[in-house]
Order: structure tokens, then sequence, then C-alpha cells
């Protein structure tokens, strides 16, 4: 299964997206959330996204929602930072909240890499007001 | 409540198991039912008719699960 990383500044929203992510596809997931920094505060870290990559990294890959400016840029960084530079991680173009959920789904009926960052991204490209 | 999002999971998750492809039509809108997002963007309210279009090898059963699904008003009580 496709995993997904939820990166947020505040790990308060990182675990609520989650929250919903998890409710959303089910118990069988392979979703982890990031936020914050290490002492609790508001900021993205690098190396933490990192591991949170290796966490629920496979050979399908990684997906990572990620909120404003520079969660994209520490996922960047982080992505940098793996070993094995062909490893599949990418950041999908998405809003972090509703690209999660529908990512979520999507990995959990066994989408592949392509097709969760699709879910994703077409969360941002959809009217919500219908 | 209509198609709110915790009930597209569940259509869309049904729909993943089908090899068929599965549409659900709300007034003049369409939806692939395997897609979460495109489902609660139908807007589909309570009360609203839906129209559900499943064509493929396994339509009947796709058909049979996802229809008795959608007419249980999604499971909810």
């Amino acid at each position: 299964m496709v995993g997904i990383v939820i990166v947020s500044h505040s790990r308060k929203a990182a675990e609520g997206i989650f929250e919903l992510a998890v409710q959303m596809a089910g118990e069988n997931h392979n979703i982890v959330a990031c936020g914050g920094m290490e002492d609790g505060g508001i900021g993205t870290d690098a190396i933490q996204i990192k591991n949170a990559v290796l966490k629920v990294y496979s050979n399908d890959g990684v997906v990572i929602l990620a909120d404003l400016g520079s969660a994209i840029l520490s996922s960047q960084a982080a992505i940098e930072l793996l070993d094995d530079e062909n490893m599949k991680v990418i950041i999908a173009d998405a809003p972090v909240l509703e690209g999660a959920v529908s990512a979520a789904v999507q990995a959990y009926i066994g989408g592949d890499i392509k097709a969760v960052v699709e879910a994703a991204e077409l969360a941002g490209h959809t009217s919500k007001l219908c | 409540m209509g198609i709110h999002a915790r009930p597209a999971a569940e259509i869309a998750k049904m729909a993943a198991h089908y090899k068929s492809e599965v549409i659900l039509s709300v007034n003049n809108k369409t939806a692939n039912a395997k897609s979460l997002i495109l489902m609660i963007a139908l807007g589909a309210k309570n009360g609203t008719e839906l129209v559900l279009s499943v064509n493929g090898e396994d339509e009947d059963e796709a058909f049979e699960a996802i229809g008795r699904f959608i007419v249980n008003n999604f499971n909810e009580v």
C-alpha cells in the first residue's frame, strides 16, 4: 500500500488530519502524521519528515501532503536526505486536509503512487461549493 | 445528509472492489464512484434522486452491493 505522510507546522494539525484520514480509509492504513518541531513548537523539520517517510515506505512508494511554505521546503529537503535516490517519494500539489483524505482512500483501495497523487491533487481542483 | 464524506469513502471503497465502471449521477452531474472527491463534489443532498450506473463484467454484483448500500441510506441511522 502506498504510504502517506501528513506534514504540518503544527503537531495538532497533523494529528487531527491523520485522525480524519484514518477514519475515512479504515484501520488498515499506512499513514503517518509529522507535525511541529521536536520540542513541540510550530515548524517543520526535514529529519523528522525523512523518518516519517521511512516509517511508511515500501516499494509502492510514499506520497507527502504538506501544509504551507516551508513544509514543502522541508519535505523536499527530507527527500534529498534519503540515502537511496531511487526511492519513490512524491510531494502532492494539494491542500493538506482534503488531499490527505482523498489520498488515504485511494491508497487503501489499492491505487498506485500515481493514482494516489492524482486523487490528492484532484481535491485541489474540485469545487467545494458544487 | 446526502453523500457526505463518510458514505462517499465507503462507496469508493466498495466500487474499487469491482472491475466495472461505476458512475453516480445527480441532476446533470456525474462522478466516478471510485473517487471520493468527485462524489463529494456532486453535492447530493438528502432526498435527491441518485442514478447508479454500472458497466462491466461484474456489473450485477457491483450494482447489487452499492445499490443496497445507497438504498439503506448508507447504513446510517
